[in-house]
This record gives C-alpha cells, sequence and structure tokens, in this order.
C-alpha cells in the first residue's frame, strides 16, 4: 500500500461507478433530452463492467479510509447482487421510458448514484459511512420513485416515499447518536469491542431505533406501508429496480451491522428480527390476496419475502447468514423475472397492472404464461423450483437454532400465501382470455426467459451460488 | 457544568416533537419537513453533547455530515413537493391519499 | 468422451422437445435417432476401453450441492458394470429410436415422442454411471418421469391414463422404501459416494440400530429398504402390478422400457451395491426368495394371457425374477450376464411383436392372429430367433447355444450349487419357470404364426388405437412386413441374441471375468458361487434344457398338433384357469385392501374434513377467514402518510415496551 493508487484498489468499483455517473451528467448536459437513450445504454455498460471487476477482485480483504470502507466477500457477494438489480432495471426501462415518454438522460444517472449509495451500504464499517451510503442512495431513490413528473401517482409516490423515508433515516441517526453515545465510537468493531453481554436499555434503544430505521429500506412490518404505495405509484421498471437493488443492499447493511457491531448482543437483536419476521411474513402473506393490482400483489409478496430472508437473520450464525444470502439471491433473479413479465403487459399500447389483464394468458402468449407461471411457483417455494431452495435454507438455519416457532410460522405463511401466486396461475391458464398483449421489447422478453430458466434450473447446479454465499457468510464471522 | 442528561433530555423532546409534528400534521407537508428538520437537529444535539463528553471529534464529524444531507434532503423534498403540486393543486397532507389498501 | 456418451440424448430431447414444431417431425427423429446412435458406438468404445482395456474412469462434472456434512456431485463413475449397462442402454435406445421411425410413422406428435425417447435415455444413463446414491436417485425418478410420460403418451386413450398414473404410483411405494434406505446409508456413513459408502461397508457388518422399538441388523435393513425400491422399479412379486398395464404405450416404449432398460435398473442397483449386500447374507436371501417367486409366478400367467406384448411382459417380469436370483445367491456376474443377454432377445421380441402388430393393424390379441408365417416371414424368423434365446435353446454341458441358453441355465446352476438360505426354493421354482417359459413362448408363436387366419371376425377401424388411424391408408386389411426401417433393428438385435451368450460368456463370468470385472462387483472371500456351480451334477445341467424340450413338446401337441386341446385342459381346470387369467387376482386384492380403503378415506376428508371443518367454519369455513383477516389488514393501509408515520412510531414503541417488561432474558 505505498502508492496512494494502490490505496484505493478495494474503492475500485465504486469509483467506476462515481466517475461513469460524473462523466454521463457531463454529456447529458451537453447533448440534452436527445441522449436519453445513448446515457442509459453507457450506464448499462459501467453497471456491467463494475459488475466484472468486483467479480474478478481476488478473494482478500482490505480496508480503506481508515477502516470505514471495507472490502470482503460479503461486501462484493452483496455488491454484485445490487448492481445486477440495477443493471437488469435499467435494461427493462430502456423501451419502457421512450414510449411512456418520460425519458429523460437523469434517470439512469439517478440509478447510477444510487447504486453507488447501495455499494457504500454494503461495505459500510462504521456508522458514519452507514449513513452517507443510506442518504445517498436514498435521496436518488426519492427522486426516481417521482421521475414521471407529469403523472399524479408518480408523484404521490415519491412524495409519500420521500416523508416516510425522512422519518426512517431520523430513526436511524437517533439509534446510532444513542449507540455512539454508549459505546463511544462509530466504527462496527469498536461497537462490537464496547457492547456485549447485560446491557443497558440506552443501547436497547438506540438498536431499536436503528433496526427501525433499516427495516423501513427493507420494508419490514410494520414499517412496510410505504412499499405498497409506492410500488404502485412508479413507474413499473421503476418499482422493479425498487423490488430488486435496494432491498439486496439494506438485507447487506442490517446483516453487517448486526453481525459485525452486536455479536456480542445477539439474543437482543434475534427477539427484534424475529418480531419483524413474523409480522413480515403474516402481513405478506394476507394483505396480498385481495390484491387486484400486480403491482401492489408483488408490494405485499416482496414484504413476505423479506421476511422469510429475515428468518435466517433471526437464527443469527454463519449459516443463517447464508441462507439469507442465498435467499436473496434467489428473490432478486425472480423478482426481475416477475417485472419483466410485468413491464410486458402492455395492451393496445397502453400499460394494464391488474391481475385480471393476465386472463388466458396461455391461449394468447404461451411462453409468457409459462414463464410466469414458474416465477409464480418458485415465489410460493414450490420444489424444485429455486424459491424453495431459498425457504429451505433459511428455515433450516432457524431450525438449527432452535427456533422452532418462527419456522413454523414460516411454513404457514408460506402455504397461505402460495394461494395467490397459484391463484395467477389459475387466471392465466384457465379463465377465459381478454385479448392478446403487444409484442414486447426483445431485451424484456429475454430477461424473463433467462430468470425462468434460472429458477427451473437451479437445483441442477447451484454450487457456484451456495459456494459464494458461504465464503460470504463466512467472511463477516 | 450541566450534565450530558440534560443535553440528551432536551434532544429526546426534539426528537418527540418532531415525530408529533409528522404524524399529528394533517394541513401541510411544508410542517412535516420542518418536523423532519427538528428530528435531525435532535440527533445533533446527541451527537455533540456526546462527543464534547466524551472529548472525541467523531460524533461533531458525523454531526456536519448530517447538516449537510439534511440541506440536500430538504431541497429534494421541495423539488418533488414543487412537481406534486403541479399534478395535483394541493400539498394538504388529507389529499395525498390516490394510492390505498 | 463419457460428457458426450451422457449428454447427446440430453441435447436431442432438448432439440426435439423445444424446437419439435418448428422443425418438424422428420428432423426431429434425424436428430434423436443420430444422436443416439452416436451414444451407442461411444459406448461400444468405452466397454471395450473399460471391460477389456482396464481404465475405469471416474469424471467430475460439478459439485451439485452441500449442505452441511451431505456433499453430492455430479459425476461418472464409469466401471465395468456400468460400461455393460451403457452398451446395453445406448445400443437398444438407438435401435428403438431407428425402429420408431418406422412403427409411429402415422403418428402426429412425433416429435413429442421422440423426445420422450431421448430424455429416458438420458436419465437412464445418469442412472447407470452415477456415482453416489442420490444421483441414482435422480436418474431413478427420470425414468420414472419418462416411463410414465410414454406409458400415457396416447393420452386421448384413458386405459393409458391410467396405466401410466398406476405404473407412477407403484413406483413411489418402491422409491420409498428406496429413499430411506438412501437416507439410512447416510446415516451410517455419513456419505453418499460409492467410494466412500463401499469403502465403510465392511465396519457396517454386525452393527445394529434401532427402529420401531426393535434391534435391526443395520446391513439388512439398508439392504431390505434398498431392495424395495428395486422391487418397484423391477417389478418383483407384490409390485408388478404395473408392468403388464405398461403396455397400453406404443411398442417400441415396452420394448425399450420395459424390457431392456428401465426394469433391469432395479437388478443394476443390487449389483452396484454389491459390497453392502455382501454383508447382509438375510437381505440376500429375501432377494433370491423374491427372484425365484416372481420367476414362477409371472410365467404361470404368461401361460393363458392372449394380448401378445402382456404375454412378453410376463415373460420379462420373469427373467427378471431370475437376475434377482442369481443375485441372491451373490452370482452378480450371472445376474448382470443375464440382463445383459435378456435385453437383446427381450428388446428383439417385443419389436417383433409390434412389427406383428403393426401387420395387423393394431391388433393385439393372438386368438385374432394365425398363419402369418408365409405373411410376413422375415418378422416369424426373428420372433423364432427370440423365442429360441429367451427359451434357453443350446447343446448341454457346452456354451454353444442362444444367448439365453448360456445365462439362463448358468442361473439354475447357481441356484443350486448355493448354500443361501432359500436356495432350493429358488432352484426348483426357475426349473419350473423354465418349463412354463418354454410352453408359453411356443404358444405364442404357434398362435401367431401357425394354423389358420382368424382376423377375418373384427372391424378393424374400431380397434385402432387411436384417432389418426382412421385415416390411414393401408388400402385391404391384408397383413404386410413392416418397412425396412423395423427391420434392421430387428435383424441387429436377433444377431445379439445369437451370439451374445457364447461370446461374452468368457469375460461375464468364465475364466477372464475376475479381469474384466476388476473392483467393480465386490465378492467377498467365502463367495464361492462360480467355482461352485462348475461341480454341480449332470442332471441339474441337464434339467433346464429338459424342461425346454418339454415346454416345447406340450406347446406343440396343444397348439399344432391337437388345436382344440388347450381349450379343452382349460375347461376341465375352470378354478385354475380363472384364478391364472385374472394373474392370481392382485389387482383385486389390492384394490380390496389399498384403493378402497384410500377412497374411503379420501372421501371422509373430503366430505367431512373439508367439506365440514374447513369450508363449514364460520359462515363460510376457513377461506373466507382469511379473506377477513386480509380485509381488516388492508384497511390499516389507509393511504395517509400520517398513519404510516404513525405504524412506524407504534412498532418502535412495541419493541421497546417488550424490553422494558421483561423481554431482554
Amino acid at each position: 500500500m505505498n502508492a496512494p493508487i494502490f490505496a484505493l484498489a478495494p474503492v475500485l468499483p465504486e469509483i467506476i461507478v462515481s466517475l461513469g455517473a460524473l462523466g454521463l451528467i457531463l454529456l447529458g448536459a451537453l447533448r440534452g433530452e436527445t441522449a436519453a437513450w445513448l446515457v442509459a445504454e453507457l450506464a448499462v455498460a459501467i453497471l456491467g463492467v463494475a459488475i466484472i471487476v468486483v467479480l474478478r477482485h481476488p478473494d482478500t480483504t482490505g480496508a480503506d479510509f481508515s477502516g470505514s470502507f471495507i472490502d470482503d466477500a460479503f461486501g462484493r457477494y452483496m455488491k454484485v447482487l445490487s448492481l445486477i438489480g440495477a443493471l437488469v432495471a435499467l435494461l427493462l426501462s430502456l423501451d419502457f421510458t421512450a414510449r411512456e415518454k418520460f425519458a429523460s438522460f437523469e434517470y439512469p444517472i439517478l440509478i447510477l448514484l444510487s447504486t453507488i449509495g447501495m455499494m457504500l451500504m454494503a461495505s459500510a464499517n462504521d456508522l458514519i459511512a452507514l449513513y452517507m451510503g443510506l442518504e445517498l442512495s436514498s435521496l436518488a431513490l426519492y427522486v426516481i420513485a417521482a421521475i414521471k413528473r407529469d403523472d399524479v401517482k408518480s408523484s404521490e409516490a415519491g412524495l409519500k416515499y420521500f416523508v416516510l423515508g425522512a422519518l426512517s433515516s431520523g430513526m436511524l441517526l437517533y439509534g446510532a447518536s444513542l449507540i455512539y453515545g454508549f459505546s463511544g465510537t462509530v466504527s462496527f468493531n469498536g461497537i462490537a469491542h464496547a457492547i456485549h453481554g447485560q446491557v443497558s436499555i440506552g443501547v436497547i434503544f438506540g438498536l431499536v431505533f436503528m433496526m427501525a430505521g433499516m427495516a423501513f429500506k427493507i420494508s419490514a412490518v410494520p414499517f412496510h406501508m410505504w412499499t405498497p404505495d409506492v410500488y404502485e405509484g412508479a413507474p413499473t421498471p421503476v418499482t422493479a429496480f425498487f423490488a430488486s437493488a435496494p432491498k439486496m443492499a439494506a438485507v447487506a447493511m442490517m446483516v453487517r451491522i448486526l453481525s459485525t457491531a452486536f455479536p456480542g448482543i445477539v439474543t437482543q437483536w434475534q427477539q427484534i428480527v424475529g418480531f419483524l419476521a413474523i409480522l413480515s411474513m403474516l402481513l405478506g402473506a394476507f394483505a396480498a390476496i385481495g390484491q387486484t393490482n400486480i403491482k401492489r400483489l408483488m408490494a405485499y409478496s416482496s414484504i413476505g419475502h423479506m421476511g422469510f430472508a429475515l428468518v435466517g437473520l433471526a437464527a443469527g450464525t454463519q449459516i443463517g447468514v447464508q441462507g439469507v444470502l442465498i435467499y436473496m439471491t434467489i428473490y432478486l433473479l425472480m423478482t426481475l423475472g416477475t417485472f419483466a413479465a410485468i413491464i410486458s403487459m402492455r395492451r393496445n399500447g397502453q400499460m394494464v397492472e391488474t391481475i385480471a389483464d393476465l386472463a388466458g394468458l396461455s391461449k394468447t402468449n404461451g411462453k409468457m404464461a409459462f414463464f410466469l407461471a414458474m416465477m409464480m411457483f418458485s415465489l410460493a417455494g414450490i420444489p424444485p423450483l429455486a424459491g424453495f431452495f431459498g425457504k429451505f435454507y433459511v428455515i433450516g438455519a432457524a431450525m438449527e437454532a432452535h427456533l422452532y416457532t418462527l419456522s413454523t410460522i414460516a411454513v404457514l405463511a408460506s402455504v397461505v400465501s402460495a394461494f395467490y401466486y397459484l391463484r395467477i396461475v389459475k387466471i392465466m391458464y384457465l379463465d377465459d382470455s381478454v385479448g392478446a398483449f403487444d409484442k414486447p421489447y426483445w431485451v424484456v422478453d429475454w430477461a424473463l426467459v433467462l430468470s425462468g430458466i434460472f429458477v427451473l434450473a437451479f437445483w441442477v447446479y447451484p454450487s457456484p451460488i451456495i459456494i459464494g454465499a458461504m465464503a460470504a457468510a463466512k467472511s463477516l464471522f | 457544568m450541566i450534565p450530558l442528561e440534560h443535553y440528551l433530555t432536551v434532544a429526546a423532546i426534539l426528537f418527540t416533537l418532531g415525530v408529533a409534528g409528522i404524524f399529528l400534521n394533517r394541513k401541510n407537508v411544508i410542517i412535516i419537513m420542518m418536523s423532519v428538520e427538528l428530528i435531525l437537529l435532535a440527533v445533533n444535539i446527541n451527537l455533540v453533547a456526546f462527543s464534547s463528553f466524551f472529548g472525541d471529534l467523531t460524533g461533531q464529524v458525523f454531526a456536519l455530515f448530517i447538516l449537510t444531507v439534511a440541506a440536500a434532503e430538504a431541497a429534494i423534498g421541495l423539488a418533488i413537493l414543487v412537481t406534486y403540486y403541479r399534478n395535483r393543486g394541493s400539498i394538504a397532507v388529507e389529499d395525498i391519499n390516490m394510492m390505498k389498501g | 468422451m463419457y460428457q458426450t456418451l451422457v449428454f447427446a440424448p440430453l441435447v436431442g430431447f432438448l432439440i426435439a422437445g423445444v424446437f419439435g414444431r418448428t422443425i418438424g417431425a422428420r428432423a426431429s427423429e434425424i436428430v434423436t435417432t443420430g444422436l443416439l446412435f452416436l451414444s451407442a458406438i461411444l459406448a461400444w468404445v468405452a466397454f471395450v476401453k473399460v471391460g477389456y482395456g482396464h481404465q475405469s474412469a471416474h469424471v467430475d462434472i460439478a459439485n451439485w450441492f452441500t449442505s452441511g456434512d451431505l456433499k453430492v456431485s455430479w459425476a461418472f463413475r464409469v466401471d465395468t458394470l456400468t460400461a455393460v449397462m451403457l452398451v446395453v442402454v445406448c445400443s437398444v435406445s438407438a435401435l428403438v429410436h431407428l425402429y420408431s421411425i418406422g412403427y409411429m410413422h402415422e403418428d402426429e406428435s412425433r416429435p413429442r415422442f421422440f423426445a420422450y425417447l431421448s430424455l429416458f435415455t438420458f436419465a437412464m444413463l445418469m442412472l447407470v454411471t452415477a456415482d453416489n446414491l442420490v444421483q441414482m436417485f435422480f436418474g431413478w425418478e427420470g425414468v420414472g418421469l419418462a416411463s410414465y410420460l410414454l406409458i400415457g403418451f396416447w393420452y386421448q386413450k384413458p386405459s393409458a391414463n391410467a396405466a401410466a398414473i398406476k405404473a407412477f404410483v407403484v413406483n413411489r411405494v418402491g422409491d420409498f422404501g428406496y429413499a430411506l434406505g438412501i437416507f439410512l446409508v447416510f446415516a451410517l456413513t455419513g456419505s453418499v459416494g460409492f467410494e466412500e459408502i463401499f469403502a465403510k461397508a465392511p465396519e457396517l457388518a454386525n452393527k445394529s440400530i434401532m427402529a420401531f422399538g426393535y434391534s435391526w441388523d443395520a446391513m439388512t435393513l439398508t439392504c431390505l429398504l434398498l431392495f424395495m425400491g428395486a422391487c418397484g422399479k423391477s417389478a418383483q412379486f407384490l409390485l408388478h402390478t404395473w408392468l403388464p398395464d405398461a403396455m397400453e404405450g406404443p411398442t417400441p416404449v415396452s420394448a425399450l422400457i420395459h424390457a431392456a432398460t428401465m426394469v433391469t435398473a432395479g437388478v443394476f442397483m443390487v449389483a452396484r451395491l454389491s459390497p453392502l449386500f455382501e454383508q447382509a447374507p438375510v437381505a440376500l436371501s429375501v432377494v433370491t426368495i423374491v427372484g425365484g417367486t416372481t420367476a414362477f409366478f409371472a410365467a404361470t400367467i404368461g401361460l393363458v394371457q392372449n394380448d401378445i406384448k402382456r404375454v412378453i411382459a410376463y415373460s420379462t417380469c420373469s427373467q427378471l425374477g431370475y437376475m434377482f436370483v442369481a443375485l441372491g445367491v451373490g452370482g452378480y456376474q450371472l445376474g448382470i450376464f443375464h440382463l445383459f443377454t435378456h435385453a437383446f432377445f427381450k428388446a428383439l421380441l417385443f419389436l417383433g411383436a409390434g412389427s406383428v402388430i403393426h401387420a395387423m393393424h393394431h391388433e393385439q390379441d393372438m386368438r385374432n392372429m394365425g398363419g402369418l408365417r408365409s405373411k410376413i416371414p422375415f418378422t416369424f424368423a426373428m420372433m423364432t430367433i427370440g423365442t429360441l434365446a429367451l427359451t434357453g435353446f443350446g447343446i448341454p454341458f457346452t456354451s454353444i447355444g442362444f444367448a439365453g441358453f448360456v445365462s439362463k441355465d448358468a442361473i439354475i446352476e447357481a441356484a443350486y450349487a448355493s448354500d443361501r438360505f432359500g436356495h432350493t426354493y429358488a432352484f426348483l421354482l426357475v426349473v419350473v419357470a423354465a418349463g412354463l417359459t418354454s410352453f408359453y413362448s411356443w404358444r405364442l408363436v404357434f398362435l401367431t404364426f401357425f394354423g389358420e387366419p382368424k382376423g377375418s371376425g373384427h372391424d378393424a377401424d374400431s380397434l385402432h388405437s387411436h384417432a389418426d388411424h382412421g385415416t390411414d391408408d393401408h388400402g385391404a386389411h391384408e397383413p404386410h412386413e413392416s418397412p425396412m426401417v423395423m427391420l434392421i433393428p430387428l435383424a441387429l438385435l436377433a444377431l445379439g441374441a445369437v451370439v451374445a451368450g457364447f461370446a461374452f460368456k468368457g469375460v461375464f463370468f468364465g475364466a477372464g471375468q475376475e479381469e474384466f470385472w476388476k473392483e467393480a462387483l465386490s465378492v467377498s472371500k467365502d463367495n464361492k458361487i462360480l467355482e461352485a456351480m462348475e461341480n454341480v451334477p449332470h442332471l441339474v445341467s441337464l434339467l433346464p434344457t429338459l424342461m425346454m424340450a418339454g415346454g416345447f413338446l406340450l406347446a406343440y401337441f396343444m397348439y399344432i398338433v391337437a388345436p382344440g386341446s388347450a381349450k379343452a385342459v382349460a375347461q376341465a381346470n375352470p378354478v385354475l384357469y380363472r384364478f391364472l387369467l385374472n394373474k392370481w387376482y392382485f389387482d383385486e386384492l389390492y384394490d380390496f385392501i389399498f384403493v378402497r380403503p384410500a377412497f374411503w378415506l379420501g372421501r371422509l376428508f373430503w366430505k367431512g374434513g373439508d367439506g365440514k371443518l374447513i369450508d363449514g367454519l364460520g359462515p363460510d369455513g376457513v377461506a373466507a377467514r382469511v379473506v377477513d383477516v386480509t380485509n381488516r389488514v388492508v384497511v390499516l393501509q389507509s393511504g395517509y402518510v400520517y398513519h404510516y408515520a404513525f405504524a412506524m412510531m407504534i412498532g418502535v414503541a412495541a419493541l421497546i415496551s417488550w424490553y422494558l417488561i421483561g423481554g431482554v432474558r
């Protein structure tokens, strides 16, 4: 680490995306609105380069900026997930923004900026870095939610997300200030050193407030209320982005802070996480049943899925974290695939969003119906599709940690939630057709097919993901 | 010298006022923005108090970061509010309920 | 090379399955058949390399999954046993593909048919090349699935659907045992890889485990559970009922799956796990007894069946019994050798029967056939070779004879020479079964090819098995010889049926056997069965040939010399005749023991549990309660920001009070 240029090696992916985003701002400013498509394509390329750089990174752990930034296997794993989420969401929106007439060069840049924030969240190793990453990603997300400026739903989504997001980051900060006050440091390692065993009520206050702020980001009940409204109001590719990349980063942040800053009080945070998990799974299962809008349904579905991911975290063990990582990977691809199908729901040039619009899809577009049905089966956790393995790993970890009540509720919730997933399949295959959809853009089509193949064939060769997740989880313990 | 507890109490009161302002206010979104600022200031008081109590600069650095971010946050919030107003013609909190269920 | 061998059929399946409709039936046929022939050639290369060139291979493909101590890989274990199976599976499958081009030429969904055939072959190859129990289970279930799809290929026919479901369900019973066996093996050895299991097997002898309140010998219990799986797949006594019904599928399917390959998976599995079975003499006795029983019992039913395919199906069942007897007495080489030869002549018989059926425009009842000798002479010649091979025609005290002569007679000698508990029982039954086999095989030939043509009475169209045959343009209903593409596979299989016996005897269980098998089969030191069978009395060696001749003469008398006598015998013994005709009443028995109580239980749960409890609870049952919960939850989602913020504060407050009121422990 003599030459300063090498000292920045751990931050290389973030630097690439940052410089790329700045370059694109320049390009956009010079070329104006006409550059929207070009900027989007360049943004995709930048994200692709960043993914390759992260993947090809040697398997080491490095720290930077006096230890407030850490580059370990866990961080890299979550960064790849966030980057994939951002990249695919951007691809899905290429044709969409042009058709819906809100194409602007700011949109891809905002996605890049928010992605930088997410990468920082995954690598933050003290409270200040964590807060900066969180705010960078959130501020961009507020704007992205309201990106369709002349649409009342989109701007309402942005406003709601902003107000509640600001409140949640206020809570997180209040918690962080208490943790700082009771441990005397902001670095995670220092906190772990200072806080263990029997702790004062001030630490509990700090922990709860911080958890509340993070639970908001992953939309765990009861901090989930923004999710359905924002998912419904935001343009569909934006919803796809919201449902994928930020969730990865938020889970990364939560897993890292709980396992590296608070390993001394596992029993305390286990209860909070378990509490959030149970509520999220149940609400995700029950509230989705009555939905008619498929984006709202996916919102409740993602709430439920975050509950399942938290089940693995509640185990508080390395296997549990491994389960969370596997779960998030599978969830990411299932979500992107499902949203690719939702984006294809366009009839006579108009977007349609109700579940009833899917009726008889098997007769008008058999391929899309088949792959969407596979997504639904996988989301419901039916073996041998990928979704089943995600649930298997988290519930298995919870059982190993003797959390039997939690595991039982998880299984019951997945039974209830199977109802609404299967209902969609039933509507597609058994109901009478209400007319064919327009031909989808080829990128969207391929996104659905590829994620469908992933979901179908995951069991054949799951090792790369499982081994990657294992290495990532190991780097935290 | 004023003991640490007093600072913390003031901060807690400010924080509670801020939160209460968010969910008691039904009229104006601008007031919500002000409440958010109140929350952030409460946090800053906490941090600075702890910082000077420990004789450790970190807390004050944190507070400076928060001030910066708060400014950006307010700017973005107002921008979103303006687009909302243009679409809806109102900034009453009670009117923000197109989507529910 | 092995990757190409195994994955070529998968590629064929994907091409025909996904693009079948685009590229058309002809292209699908060519692609799948071509790839299968590639596999078959590679299989013979592998056979020579491994069997004679002594180059066993272990090919790692990828790590499949890891969960705690359980590590499973995708890997091929290619030793002599696998090489033999590769030859059998690939050769028969390639010929069946070729044959199907002719046999199925009227069918509209040929791409689907060829895709299924290739899928089956791939699954079977995964099964035989597996290097661990889980991969084997994957192949095991894969062939089960493909078999289900192929039996139900003509899904418009209710009987085909019923048969497919029956095959699937009965196999599940066996698979249940197999899965339990795998769990037990993992519990005992901490591994599912064959290498590790076999290394640990000797330590496990005489170890006992507790289950159901009894102390069991660990190896015996494991092997019995695994054998249960083998019974299901190989249609052994008590789990045999699906095999005859499986004849509802197209005839090439019967030849490939229900004669030559899938049903022998059970035999293969027991041979593959021979190191385990060697440690469990009790389990081997059970194998012997079940095998002997099946050999005899299926042969008796075969005596009176009238459907040409069902006769051969019961014959298959019976021959599988022979293989299990060989395994049970410790003669694994003999069992596999019989598997090898049987694949040729049984596939020949099935494809020959298919040729007859094709000639008769989908007539399968032998009572409506007759005199076909002059109409389809080539098929007749091939069927005769198949029958000679099946009945074991050859010169006693030498190795010169048809394939079945060499392999079957060796099994009978081994059954005599063994000292396994139950060997005498098995010996007597297989000897009698040899006579029965001869009788029903010649009865089939005589009824079909000799005597007067009897097909006049039936209306051909009404018996056509599926709708699209109504439009075929065969012209008059005159029996006709099949096309070349069907006859070539017959000729090749006939070649195998003639020479496979004496050509391979030396290496399979003769002088070169140790050199040939090497580590593939584990035979413990005190297993001297191969030497013992050399020294059996001359009478025992002669016995099978005598039985064969007796069966032939009896059939000749009853169907050629005095054609009415068969009916007379049947009328003289009506009870016995009905007992055999109704297959020992097994279907009725199972209907009474399992099916009806299951229906009763089902109705109880449906009307009582589901109807009264679940639908009845509250105004409209559980479903309505769920919707109520949903409605209440959704009301919380009011759309107002201040409600949302309030909910968040309530959440924080709830969590903190949880701790203050004593949550912290």
